[in-house]
């Protein structure tokens, strides 16, 4: 087949949601043999364009040329049909049924579990991908069940392979083998692969071309070896990357300890008294399997204290306990010395906690309530007399918020599922705050929002601490915590592995606490 | 939680996606010609029995609103359907789907019956009593599905539909049974399965004499009691927390609200309204002022269609629990047309579909409209590029 | 009479009971699978039961009536499908409303119709009917009865064995997981709805013109809840939802024969057994995650 001829092209693809255009006129052209990158931030609008592609959304207006042909996709089943795979950022395997049932879910025509089970063991010997064939997917690893993905992709052979941030649950390890894969597969078997990502340093390593995409257009494309990191950075972002936390936020600064130093103020006005949050020997078992694992850790008022790990080592149950959701099966928690009962709904939060949830729609804001209601949903003592609430009074406290955290909403009765990402965001701390906590917690704060907000959120951190609160950052991006943290301990399998300042940590040592290895 | 969420989703099925929007006009539309369509349907139905149609309209006209006295029966029929309705806005806002009202209200006739002819009190003081035990019964019969859900997630629509059944045996049992409320039989006649009247003074009061319109203490407290729940849902903290229960109980946990106790509060105070509406209807004479196995008479499900109808906004179900007692009060001036009774819960029925149906239809039309504008500008796009070939 | 003969009774009465739960529950069993808790499945029995009878009498053939009882439960499933899961209303308020206006509308029909009655005739294989006990019971029927020997093992083989089954098993598991590997799930839970309702008329069907031999107002009375409560409590397997319609079937019997055999037990009770026993059954199995994970829950796409 002609190589100049994309496998997959898109061009003039635009879609609206309401008043937000998602893709505006986004053109990519995908060749075959070739890793093609697709960067941008959160929100730039790769989802949206991938699900156009994928028959998941209807696209507005534009054409998808299949080898230069024109083709409508309006269904799922209609770009399986032409070729196109795609291995989801959340993993779309059906828990309670087999690896093999998974397999071939979405095929055509009868059953044979045998043919199913020889080929699931085949394909996998063939990419390296080995799997059990007949085990129940809700049984395996997340690094065993992106390997099924993988195989169930693999196996339609697909001449466009679509991998969606495909190493946020990995280990280094894991990803490293992974990108081999992805290059045998383009290399030997001359498949298009598009990699969507928001990691530079992966986007340079493992890919051919890239396209930038920004607020939902195409900003910059080029050959891979043609362009520098701090290109992409600056065009994906839009402007000259000059803050340091966010250039390190953005991946743009090699992982080095040398290169980073630590904000100032922060070492050395960090007081040595007792702690205000401090936990001891907190477990968390879930179906006999301890999610956190006899975890202690202190933080004192006034720093912040970086809790990095790999995605899926326990930071998310720590989030649901610190926000009241799982009751601890042992171990305490104490804020300013005092040990706190967490098994009342909002006991912590009264205690002095306030906590940023990492997924702000599941337990951060009520999505079809609005902005005013959100703001004050936890402090309805103060919006209330006798039972009976004040709209008056609820309106001046988010009048007052909205202001002082610069929210934009179109009003304070729209409800919060009209806001932007970064406004919503803002919205949850701005709650969180007005309570005047001791203790503020940070879950993955900055997941998903554009630099901007990603900007005002390490200002609103950093100016938090230095009132004295005491700053738990829960975070998955080491150049994050490197950037504001004072002290980083690393989780992993629930449990502590190391605490280091930022002085001692390098990439190598955390690298090893990360794995699970104590340095 | 999964069941937690699903009754999230169903709630915001059908209060959320039924609120006033652009396509609003759309809908009302839809909603007129589909009502237009369950008349041209009923007709037919009249017609294929060789009845008069006109007749049968005329008939459902004089039993319902011709005159006061008929006004006064249709009333008698919407005080309970309101308060049933009502309780389902309650528990419907916290994302708990009851769909046992049926059940709950035997439970509170049965209270109710209970109370008044065991105890030896005043008769109104009996009547306050009754209605209270009513209420706490119909609460605690629903309030049963609450705990199986904390106790192992046992699905509230699954078994607040089966306790219904349950319920409907209890009833059997208590007018079967002579030691409990069976009436004693008179000698040689074998006793009835229904308990004894309740005495006069238990009946709940009207004003007004026949035939002028009668206005039973039941609609009072059917409206008071509504006005208490719009109120409540909308201006109060506990209000407040109970909608952020319905719409995140994840975040409402977050607030420091007690979901899963609030949760089952939400689902015992619906049950207590249908107890109460199972109360009412039992004191006031469309109940007979006796417990038999048919006297709820689908009050229950009916008062939850009310609410579906309305949206689970408790002062919208003020005008369709009228509709409904009319369409019951009507309905039984229907046989003496030829045309059996049972027409009226197929207009229901009909009625119900006339409502709900609309909003969806609309939400397809858009997506619709959606695809076809993406398919146009798909087929331009080639031509084009043909012509630049 | 001897205790032989009243345990004979009982069993053949039995038997005769749970067959029409046994088909319905058949599809009610594939439906749920899917991830729609059908309650419309009452309307279904119902509207195939008054269908049969309205068909036998007009073609003077019970058979055809016994089919036009499925058709009709078809219909309902039809209508029942395109509301919930095109029109994505609630599919419990479509449920409700469908079972009120069946009701109405049969009882509205037979109000003004008369029919002739038909029945279907009796099967008895030789040699086997001479078993005492059981014979009568199990080898003794009207031939409906041995469709089911067909009915229940391709149910089965349906869910577990086919591709249509493996997909509505992912749709009643991840309907959105099962959307993004290309299954139409909304299609799949609607043809599942119509299997339901095909067996369902057929289990209606069944009752009227096979056992009864004609129709009354609210003839199914509940049996369609009674379907839900033995689905419910085989804790989503099929062969143990055979048992319960079996236990349901025989408690049903027990109810009717034990009077006339002058023993006095709570007849109450006995018709509140299959609620409770499926109650209990959910207190029991709900924290072992038997049920399909997606049960209830309206897909639509995008949202997750």
């Amino acid at each position: 087949m002609d190589s100049s001829v994309p496998a997959i092209e898109l061009r003039g693809i635009t879609k609206s949601y309401g008043s937000v255009v998602a893709c505006d006129a986004v053109d990519l052209a995908v060749h075959q043999g070739e890793i093609h990158g697709l960067l941008g931030e959160n929100g730039a609008g790769k989802s949206t364009l991938m699900k156009v592609l994928l028959g998941l959304v209807q696209r507005d207006a534009g054409t998808i040329l299949h080898h230069a042909d024109p083709v409508e996709i309006d269904s799922p089943q209609a770009a399986v049909a032409l070729g196109l795979g795609m291995v989801h950022q959340h993993f779309s395997l059906i828990e309670p049924l087999r690896v093999w049932e998974n397999v071939i879910l979405g095929d055509s025509g009868r059953i044979d579990r045998i043919a199913a089970c020889t080929q699931v063991e085949e394909v996998g010997r063939r990419y390296g991908l080995p799997i059990d064939p007949m085990a129940r997917v809700d049984q395996l690893s997340a690094g065993e069940r992106q390997r099924v993905e993988l195989v169930k992709c693999l196996r339609r052979d697909p001449s466009v392979l679509i991998l969606d941030e495909p190493t946020s649950v990995l280990t280094q390890a894991e990803s490293i083998e992974l990108f081999s894969v992805l290059r045998r597969v383009v290399q030997q078997e001359n498949r298009a692969v598009i990699l969507i990502s928001h990691k530079l340093a992966e986007i340079t390593a493992a890919t051919d071309h890239v396209t930038v995409l920004r607020k939902g257009a195409v900003a910059f494309h080029s050959r891979t070896a043609e362009t520098t990191p701090q290109e992409l950075a600056r065009q994906m972002v839009g402007r000259d990357v000059s803050l340091r936390a966010e250039a390190a936020a953005l991946g743009v600064l090699p992982v080095e300890r040398t290169s980073i130093t630590p904000a100032a103020g922060i070492d050395a006005g960090v007081p040595a008294g007792p702690a205000a949050l401090s936990f001891h020997s907190l477990s968390v078992q879930v179906g006999g399997v301890a999610v956190l694992d006899e975890l202690s850790l202190d933080v004192r008022a006034g720093e912040i204290v970086g809790l990095y790990g790999v995605e899926g080592n326990g930071q998310s149950t720590l989030g649901d306990v610190l926000s009241g959701l799982i009751v601890p099966t042992s171990g305490t928690i104490e804020l300013g010395g005092v040990a706190v009962d967490a098994s009342g709904p909002g006991a912590l939060q009264r205690a002095g906690l306030g906590i940023v949830p990492e997924d702000r729609h599941r337990s951060g804001v009520v999505l079809d309530m609005s902005v005013a209601e959100n703001l004050t949903c936890k402090a309805l003592d103060d919006i209330s007399a006798r039972g009976f609430l004040s709209r008056r009074k609820m309106y001046a406290i988010a009048r007052r918020l909205t202001a002082e955290f610069n929210i934009i909403a179109p009003s304070l009765d729209a409800p919060v599922r009209s806001l932007s990402g970064g406004n919503q965001q803002r919205l949850v701390v701005a709650r969180e705050l007005s309570a005047n906590p001791t203790v503020l917690v940070a879950a993955q704060p900055t997941h998903g929002l554009d630099v901007g907000a990603i900007e005002d959120m390490y200002l609103r951190l950093r100016k938090v601490a230095s009132s004295g609160v005491a700053v738990l950052l829960i975070s998955t991006e080491l150049e994050e915590v490197m950037a504001l943290c004072s002290r980083i301990a690393v989780i992993s399998s629930g449990r502590i592995t190391g605490v280091l300042s930022t002085g001692e940590a390098t990439a190598e040592r955390l690298g090893m606490l990360v794995g699970g290895i104590a340095a | 939680m999964s069941a937690e969420r699903t009754g999230v989703s169903l709630v915001r099925r059908t209060m959320l996606g039924l609120q006033p929007s652009r396509s609003g006009w759309q809908i009302a539309g839809m909603s007129a010609v589909a009502v237009v369509i369950v008349g041209a349907l009923s007709t037919l139905l009249i017609s294929s029995t060789g009845s008069s149609p006109t007749a049968a309209l005329h008939a459902l006209y004089t039993g319902s609103i011709a005159s006061q006295a008929a006004w006064t029966t249709t009333l008698l029929y919407a005080a309970p359907l309101l308060i049933v309705a009502a309780g389902s806005c309650i528990s419907s806002r916290s994302g708990a789907f009851n769909i046992g009202q049926e059940g709950q209200v035997l439970i509170g006739a049965l209270a109710v019956a209970a109370v008044t002819l065991k105890l030896q009190l005043a008769g109104w003081a009996l009547l306050v009593i009754g209605i209270c035990v009513a209420a706490l019964a119909g609460g605690f019969w629903a309030w049963l599905s609450s705990l199986m859900y904390r106790i192992s997630g046992v699905n509230i629509v699954v078994s607040t539909l089966l306790m219904t059944f349950v319920a409907q045996q209890l009833i059997s049992y208590a007018v079967n049974t002579s030691w409990f409320l069976q009436e004693p039989s008179v000698a040689g006649i074998a006793p009835l399965p229904e308990s004894k009247q309740i005495a006069t003074g238990s009946q709940l009061r009207s004003f007004g004499s026949y035939p002028n319109l009668q206005l039973s203490v039941g609609l009072i407290l059917a409206l008071a009691l509504t006005v208490a729940v719009a109120v409540t849902m909308t201006r109060t903290r506990w209000g407040f927390r109970l909608k952020m229960v319905g719409l995140n109980p994840l975040t409402a946990r977050h607030a420091g609200v007690r979901v899963a106790a609030l949760g089952g509060l939400a689902l015992a105070i619906s049950g207590a309204f249908a107890g109460i509406a199972g109360a009412v209807l039992l004191t006031s004479p469309v109940g007979n002022f006796r417990l038999q196995p048919g006297v709820s008479s689908n009050i229950g499900w009916d008062g939850l269609l009310v609410a579906l109808v309305a949206r689970n906004r408790p002062i919208v179900a003020v005008p369709f629990a009228l509709l409904f007692g009319i369409l019951r009060s009507g309905g039984n001036f229907l046989s003496s047309t030829g045309v059996p009774p049972f027409l009226v819960d197929v207009v229901k029925g009909l009625l119900v579909l006339a409502f709900v149906a609309p909003p969806a239809l609309a939400d397809i039309l858009k997506r619709r409209a959606a695809t076809r504008r993406a398919s146009a500008s798909g087929r331009h796009a080639p031509a084009l590029q043909g012509a630049a070939a | 009479m001897s205790f032989v003969d009243n345990t004979s009774t009982i069993l053949s009465s039995g038997v005769r009971l749970t067959v029409p739960l046994a088909f319905a529950a058949c599809g009610e069993y594939l439906a749920e699978r899917a991830g729609t808790l059908n309650i419309s499945v009452e309307a279904m029995m119902l509207g195939g039961a008054f269908a049969s009878v309205a068909t036998a009498s007009a073609t003077g053939s019970a058979t055809i009536g016994l089919f036009a009882g499925a058709i009709v439960g078809l219909v309902v499933a039809v209508v029942h499908a395109n509301l919930s899961h095109r029109a994505e209303i609630n599919t419990f308020v479509v449920g409700l409303v469908l079972n009120s206006v069946v009701l109405g509308l049969t009882s509205f029909l037979i109000a003004t119709s008369r029919f002739a009655s038909h029945q279907v005739s009796q099967v008895s294989i030789p040699g086997l009917r001479d078993i005492p006990m059981v014979g009568d019971a199990l080898f003794v029927e009207r031939w409906p009865v041995y469709l089911l020997i067909i009915v229940i093992p391709l149910t089965w083989w349906l869910v577990e064995r086919s591709r249509w089954g493996l997909e509505l098993r992912a749709v009643g598991e991840n309907p959105q997981a099962a959307d993004g590997t290309g299954i139409p799930v909304n299609r799949r839970r609607r043809q599942a709805l119509m299997w339901c309702g095909l067996l369902s008329g057929f289990g209606g069907a069944y009752l009227a013109t096979a056992e009864v031999g004609s129709f009354n107002a609210n003839m199914t009375a509940g049996r369609g809840y009674i379907v839900i409560a033995a689905v419910i409590f085989g804790a989503w397997r099929l062969g143990r939802s055979m048992v319960g319609c079996m236990l349901f079937g025989l408690a049903d019997a027990m109810r009717l024969a034990l009077p006339a055999l002058g023993i006095t037990l709570n007849v109450q009770f006995l018709i509140a057994v299959p609620y409770l026993l499926a109650l209990l059954a959910m207190l029991i199995f709900a924290t072992q995650h038997r049920e399909p994970k997606a049960l209830g829950q309206p897909f639509e796409r995008g949202s997750s």
